[in-house]
């Protein structure tokens, strides 16, 4: 496969794969707000601090750590929506995607390409703002369901090979980021809440198992038993939750061995299969240990830095980076 | 049903015109039953239709990008739904003269890049071909693989007013527009099933797999070990759309320069597994723009050394470079003289009468006749150099005879044309009126000889008493339905 498609495949899935969780995050944080009796800020702020984009907000609108931007909700989706100018905006991965799938339409099926054409030009056209101005919870619905429909026509109507390997390398890889991140910053900031209220403690996690699409799976696993510990196990270690670290290093790792199979050493390649091969044990060594505190951040910084690299070394060895 | 007027009720062909559906008594015979299939529907239907059509090829991405927009915005070519037919007796005359012209073209290619007899001969003069922008010297002596240099080519024919087909340009090189067939005929199946169902229609849609298949007939390799790949130059390109799409339907890679390399004459390109031999190259790219060694030492784009793979015999390019001298504006007036040279045989096809400036009776006719007549300068496209005589000043025909006597060999002149018309539907008026059309068919040539695709782009020029179908200038398209049989 041409190593500049491959590159495209890659990003291709990590921007649809990015706006699916931007979407999700965003009506998991609106669905908190109306309900769990925090501070507006303790709902809107993490989920600029997950997207790596608070610095960026702060320079545009909140100078000031007490400035009441913090938790303007509607500020908050307005600038993880829409803005242009933040990197991670739902606009900016729509816009993403749509390009990477264009310079590799001959790749994609006709069906998926459609999807993700038919969601670019709603989401440039008048009929999804009136829809976000009128009826928020549908339009980020209508986000989630274009994207899942997507990836699923995606399996459903490509050749299982490599392109399809590819952009769901990067589907898993952007999941391996997101979950780490969402987790980490929920985890930091939950344990240390002022006045530690049960009832607010659970419906955080559970938001945060919402926002993941993990609410269903976690229960059935722990029968109602949510604490810090639990749901960290749960999103960290869980092998057959398809939005859990394990699973998704996992099956990057198995993604990866079909694209560059183990054996055949003299393809390019192998450095970062054997990095990614390296994080995948370490995970799998990881699953019994209790998960509290400081703990936990350390092994999700470790994954995220590990899950850079990852991306910089398929650059460099397959994608035709630096030469 | 309501009372409201049914779509062809009041139309009226133009006076001195040929429409293609309507003749002087109604329907065209040919085309009765699918007419009046169609003649059922009143503008509140067809309204629907054209939308459904309109968000259809939008939501496809069946678009072409606007240049003239740095931000890339991409547009749909301008979609009319009512049918272009053509009936099954018109396209075997198609079939037979479009055949006849392309071997005639090919045996003049390898001629010229070869012994050159027909200059010899004086059939065709010298100077008009080897003065020739498209005449590549440097490739005198080399011969193609599979022997193939048309191997696809869209040739421009129009309808003179008494409904004789005439073949207005030929287009060798980089001929594009044959998605736009093979997308517009998945849609009017879509929204006119009745009226498809009433003729008996050539399908166009094994149009991909023919083209690969003649892209292997001419591979240097065994057909079954041939990677073939379709090269674009990228996605800001104009006809990135057909580019994909070609490469999508065939099931090839689509390549950009950059993923190509050259190394002991033969061609490579950049995989996530390392190198892989490419063996034919269908390119959409322009030949100045292939390889900046061989034309454009100043140009950055390109595959460095392609040409001399091409030489070695160890890739194939679709179609061959140097074709352009035999789709030349000065070289057109001859071609009726090569068909009689090359293959014995008399022209099939009219062409449009032209007179060539660098002939003493044809420059005089030429220049007692400047306000009526259209005067082309040889080497320029897109209408620029052109003189439109009708419309022309007293001052624009004092230059024009000027350029014309210091440098006669520029010019070829032509009587304008009144292209023929078709029913289109106008938006803006809700009603069906006659627009001019042309028809561009494609023909592949393979080892084993041509095939003309039965359809073909039909393109209408949109704006009212327009004679230019070009999509840059208010042009649109049309499905081109070929009948198999008549009906009677």
């Amino acid at each position: 496969m041409i190593s500049r498609v491959a590159d495209h495949c890659f990003w291709f899935g990590r921007y649809v794969e990015r706006a699916e969780a931007t979407a999700r995050m965003l009506t998991a944080s609106h669905s908190l707000a109306l309900d769990a009796e925090l501070e507006p800020h303790q709902c809107w702020r993490p989920v600029l601090v997950v997207s790596g984009e608070e610095k960026q907000f702060r320079a545009a609108h909140a100078p000031e750590d007490d400035h009441p931007a913090w938790g303007d909700g509607e500020l908050v989706e307005r600038f993880m929506t829409w803005d242009e100018d933040n990197e991670v905006s739902l606009k900016r991965s729509i816009v993403g995607a749509r390009w990477n799938a264009r310079q590799i339409r001959e790749v994609l099926s006709l069906e998926a390409w459609e999807t993700v054409n038919e969601l670019h030009l709603w989401a440039a056209g008048e009929a999804s703002a009136t829809e976000w101005r009128d009826h928020r919870y549908g339009f980020y619905r209508h986000v989630r369901q274009m994207t899942q429909l997507c990836l699923g026509l995606l399996r459903s109507t490509m050749l299982h090979d490599a392109p399809l390997d590819f952009i769901w390398l990067g589907v898993l890889l952007e999941r391996i980021s997101q979950t780490a991140r969402i987790l980490d910053v929920h985890h930091h900031a939950f344990t240390r809440l002022p006045r530690r209220h049960e009832v607010v403690e659970t419906a955080l996690w559970l938001s945060l198992l919402r926002a993941l699409g993990g609410y269903e799976p976690f229960m059935k696993r722990h029968q109602g038993r949510v604490s810090a510990d639990t749901v960290a196990r749960f999103l960290v270690g869980e092998a057959r939750f398809p939005r859990s670290i394990a699973y998704c290093v996992h099956s990057a790792h198995d993604r990866l061995c079909a694209i560059r199979p183990a054996a055949e050493r003299e393809l390019p390649g192998g450095r970062t299969l054997e990095r990614l091969r390296i994080l995948d044990g370490w995970i799998v060594a990881r699953r019994s240990d209790a998960l509290t505190g400081d703990t936990v951040h350390d092994l999700l910084t470790h994954i995220v830095d590990e899950a850079h690299a990852i991306c910089d070394g398929l650059g460099r060895e397959l994608f035709g980076y630096g030469g | 049903m309501t009372d409201s007027p049914r779509l062809f009720d009041d139309y009226a062909p133009l006076a001195g015109t040929w429409d293609e559906l309507f003749g002087p008594g109604g329907p065209r015979p040919p085309f009765a039953r699918v007419l009046e299939q169609l003649g059922k529907m009143n503008a509140g239907d067809f309204t629907r239709s054209q939308s459904l059509a309109e968000l259809a090829l939008l939501n496809q991405g069946v678009t072409f990008s606007v240049y003239s927009d740095n931000r890339g915005t991409e547009k749909i070519f301008p979609f009319c739904t009512i049918p272009r037919l053509v009936s099954a007796k018109d396209f075997a005359h198609l079939d037979r003269g479009l055949t006849q012209r392309l071997r005639a073209l090919q045996h003049f290619l390898d001629d010229i890049y070869d012994g050159q007899k027909i200059l010899a001969d004086k059939v065709v003069p010298a100077e008009m071909v080897l003065g020739s922008a498209g005449f590549r010297p440097t490739l005198r002596g080399v011969k193609p693989p599979g022997g193939v240099r048309i191997h696809i080519s869209g040739i421009d024919l129009v309808r003179d007013p008494d409904g004789i087909w005439r073949v207005l340009e030929d287009n060798v090189r980089t001929p594009s527009g044959v998605s736009y067939v093979v997308e517009n005929r998945v849609i009017t199946k879509r929204i006119f099933p009745r009226a498809f169902d009433a003729g008996r229609i050539h399908r166009v849609d094994h149009y991909p797999a023919r083209l690969a298949e003649m892209l292997r007939s001419v591979s240097p390799v065994a057909a079954e070990d041939t990677t073939a790949v379709v090269l674009t130059p990228g996605p800001y390109n104009s006809a990135y759309f057909e580019h994909s799409f070609l490469a999508r339907t065939m099931g090839l890679e689509l390549v950009q320069a950059p993923d190509l390399f050259v190394d002991k004459d033969m061609v490579w390109v950049r995989t996530t597994r390392g190198p892989r031999r490419v063996d034919v190259i269908y390119r959409r790219t322009d030949e100045a723009f292939l390889d900046p060694e061989a034309f454009r030492p100043d140009s950055v784009l390109g595959v460095p050394g392609i040409m001399r793979a091409y030489a070695a015999g160890n890739v194939a390019l679709a179609n061959a470079p140097g074709n352009g001298v035999a789709d030349d504006k000065a070289v057109y007036p001859f071609v009726p003289d090569m068909i009689k040279y090359y293959l014995g045989e008399e022209p099939a096809l009219e062409q449009v009468p032209t007179w060539v400036c660098l002939r003493d009776d044809d420059r005089r006719y030429v220049l007692e006749h400047l306000g009526e007549m259209v005067v082309k300068a040889v080497d320029e496209a897109g209408g620029y150099g052109m003189l439109m005589g009708p419309q022309s000043t007293a001052a624009e025909r004092d230059e024009f005879r000027r350029r014309i006597e210091a440098e006669p060999r520029k010019y070829i002149a032509q009587h304008r044309l009144e292209l023929s018309t078709c029913p289109t539907w106008i938006a803006s008026r809700g009603r069906v009126e006659p627009r001019r059309v042309d028809l561009r068919p494609y023909v592949l040539t393979s080892r084993e000889g041509p095939w003309v695709l039965p359809g073909g782009l039909t393109r209408v020029a949109l704006v009212e008493g327009s004679y230019v179908v070009n999509s840059s200038q208010g042009g649109g398209s049309k499905d081109t339905w070929v009948m198999k049989e008549d009906a009677s």
